[in-house]
């Protein structure tokens, strides 16, 4: 922009001269926007507004209490308060079963480890269950409702708890890794039949009562969380994909 | 910064109404709570009026697009997708839960972000949002700190926030004070320009603020009309204690009689 | 010499001293800008004091989303907004109190021709006023159809109706 106004223009600008071309109005006030150095030099020709100006500043003033400072919730968008104390919940479970494990003698299988698939499911529940998350409706009837904001949630419930397990069961990294994923997804898409609490709650109790509690009893690692099993692990993650990417408007509509 | 208009901005409507239903039928639960409703809307204040249980709450889900009809057929803003009707609408349900520990302006941001709008206009927009509804001085406390009324004027602003097209205001004043209330419907009077569904129960405010009635019983829409209208079906046998509830008891029992 | 962008990020912080240069920069711009398009001055304070207020509480906003956005772009369209309300408002009770349209322009303009070429210029200059007026505030003042709607008094299908002619008009000046 190599061109400025001259201050007769500015002037006639100012004083909301009737005689002044449209499009001369136009291309000024379009410069305006991005011109200080014009900005300011209209602000000397304007002086029919100066009082006005100074009188608005005078009542300003006093509403411009300190601010508060607001820090933006932007974690908001990846997680909902309402899974924070879930999260905690199963950070707490971890770190008992943890100290379990070292407290109690080899024979039996790792505390840690057994808890490890269904780590997620909780938090995954909070994200999701209608009764937990208060702002369910209101969530739901937006645009953004739907696979997108289901991923970016279940993947903050992973961050958390994949690392927490990691750490409890540093012996055995990759046993439960496969397993984890596949309840996660289970989670999603059994609750799109069920609802996510009921879904939830299904597959923790099948679990603890099918898998942790004859193997507590036997003392022996149960044959799922053998690298054998891995296989079957991941025909139930890939099913489960397919699931939750065929239902997922059910994310969109009010639960019943 | 001077900015392009799309030919589709100023394309011309194709539409005549922004809501139009035509036998549409909604379950809640085992009961159908809709039961062929007909429905053409178009902008203006438009209140929704029934008995508890008339289905009101379920035909507003409907139109917020979060119950998927059972039956007939629901038009939004011309037919357009589900993803472009919910960026251009504003819905306040009747029990709307909210996040506690956030404060009123975080509430609104994260519902504009919901709503996709792009992230440059979200704070100016919040801010005029909160300032319409007059929470202004209040805007950066907790919403746990808040009484009722002002919680759902929150509520209120996050609705309003993406100015949209279609505004579903589920029992709104349910919660408010008088003085509230009148300040309720001085907003609603500045939205002409849109299509409002309020839905509600205190006849008054109807009165005050819409231009047309829907009275919804069991389902099915038992008048639809000018608020005047209501008022004149009325007669001084029938029940209530202003011209529009004699007319709203008149024609609920006429329905009732069928 | 900060400039209006850093001030602004200033103003983020609770900084009122920014907040006053801010407002001694670019107030007498805004005054005159919503002059012209608003006669009652009672009413451009009052969608003054709204914006520089909003600007005050909302600066955070301002300073973490946009980082090439000018702020006094952000301004205005604060500005017009509230403009757009404070019509809204008063449509309710009094017709809405427009500036009064440019008469036939005097000979002796120059041109601004970098901004707007010669002949979108003299294309502009021809269209009729109303047209002009929907442009005007489609374009450079970024209302959308309905705020436009509003600001000018008429019902949207008129605007859009506008709009499409004016286009076609410059169009047409221009092949």
């Amino acid at each position: 922009m190599t061109q400025h106004a001259s201050p007769q223009l500015l002037r006639r600008y100012a004083d909301s001269d009737p005689t002044l071309a449209a499009d001369m109005v136009w291309a000024l006030e379009v410069h305006l926007e991005s011109c200080a150095n014009c900005r300011a030099r209209l602000a000397t020709e304007a002086s029919a507004v100066a009082p006005l100006v100074d009188e608005i500043w005078a009542s300003i003033v006093p509403d411009t209490t300190p601010a508060a400072v607001h820090r933006t919730r932007r974690l908001a968008v990846w997680a909902t308060p309402a899974m924070v104390p879930w999260l905690a919940m199963t950070a707490l479970i971890t770190l008992i079963a943890l100290v379990a494990d070292r407290l109690v003698a080899p024979p039996y299988p790792s505390l840690a480890l057994l808890l490890a698939p269904i780590a997620p499911v909780a938090g995954v529940a909070a994200a999701w269950a209608r009764g937990l998350d208060p702002a369910h409706e209101l969530v739901a009837a937006t645009p953004r409702a739907g696979l997108y904001l289901v991923l970016r949630r279940t993947l903050a419930v992973l961050v958390v708890v994949i690392p927490l397990m990691a750490v409890a069961t540093w012996t055995s990294p990759l046993r439960w890794l496969l397993p984890c994923l596949a309840f996660t997804v289970a989670t999603l898409a059994l609750g799109g039949f069920v609802g996510v609490s009921r879904a939830a709650v299904g597959l923790v109790t099948g679990w603890a009562a099918l898998v942790m509690g004859p193997s507590l009893v036997s003392q022996r690692l149960p044959s799922v969380l053998e690298p054998a099993a891995l296989g079957a692990w991941v025909a139930v993650l890939v099913a489960g994909a397919v699931v939750v990417r065929l239902r997922a408007t059910v994310y969109t509509r009010l639960a019943t | 910064m001077p900015r392009v208009v799309s030919a589709a901005e100023i394309a011309p409507t194709t539409y005549p109404f922004e809501i139009h239903a035509r036998g549409l039928k909604v379950r809640a639960g085992r009961r159908m709570a809709v039961d062929g409703v007909d429905l053409s809307l178009t902008t203006g204040v438009h209140g929704l009026l029934g008995p508890n249980g008339a289905g009101k709450t379920t035909l507003i889900r409907a139109l917020a697009t979060v119950l998927r009809p059972a039956g007939g057929e629901l038009d939004l803003l011309g037919g357009a997708s589900q993803r472009d009707v919910r960026r251009r609408l504003g819905y306040l349900p009747q029990d709307f839960g909210f996040y506690r520990r956030f404060t009123v302006r975080e509430f609104v941001e994260y519902m504009a972000w919901l709503k996709e709008m792009p992230k440059a206009d979200i704070p100016g927009a919040v801010q005029r949002a909160i300032d319409r509804v007059d929470l202004t001085d209040r805007a950066d406390a907790r919403l746990k700190t808040l009484s009722g009324g002002m919680v759902r004027r929150a509520g209120i602003a996050q609705a309003i926030v993406n100015d949209p097209a279609i505004l579903l205001l589920d029992e709104p004043t349910a919660g408010l004070d008088p003085a509230q209330r009148m300040h309720f419907r001085g907003l609603l009077r500045d939205m002409t320009d849109i299509c409002v569904v309020v839905s509600t129960h205190l006849v008054e405010d109807v009165a005050a603020a819409c231009t047309d009635v829907v009275l919804l019983n069991e389902g099915r829409v038992v008048f639809q009309g000018a608020t005047e209208a209501l008022a004149a079906a009325g007669t001084e046998t029938d029940p209530g204690d202003s011209p529009i509830e004699r007319g709203y008891s008149a024609l609920l029992a006429k329905g009732a009689a069928r | 010499m900060p400039d209006e962008e850093e001030l602004v990020r200033l103003v983020a912080r609770g900084d009122r001293a920014a907040f006053e240069q801010l407002y001694r920069r670019t107030a007498p711009w805004l005054a005159v800008r919503l002059r012209r398009r608003c006669a009652d001055d009672q009413v451009v304070a009052e969608v003054m004091q709204e914006t520089y207020l909003a600007v005050w509480r909302a600066a955070g906003g301002f300073a973490g989303a946009t980082v090439n956005g000018s702020a006094v772009g952000w301004l205005w369209t604060i500005a017009a907004r509230r403009l757009v309300d404070a019509f809204r408002r008063r449509a309710r009770d009094t017709v809405a109190p427009l500036a009064e349209e440019p008469v036939s322009p005097a000979a002796e303009d120059e041109a601004l021709s970098d901004v707007v070429g010669d002949e979108v210029g003299v294309a502009l200059g021809r269209l009729a006023p109303e047209l002009r007026q929907v442009l005007q505030a489609m374009v450079v003042d970024g209302l959308t159809v309905r705020e436009t709607a509003t600001l000018l008094g008429v019902p949207e299908g008129t605007v859009k109706t506008r709009a499409r002619r004016a286009r076609l008009a410059m169009r047409e000046a221009l092949s």
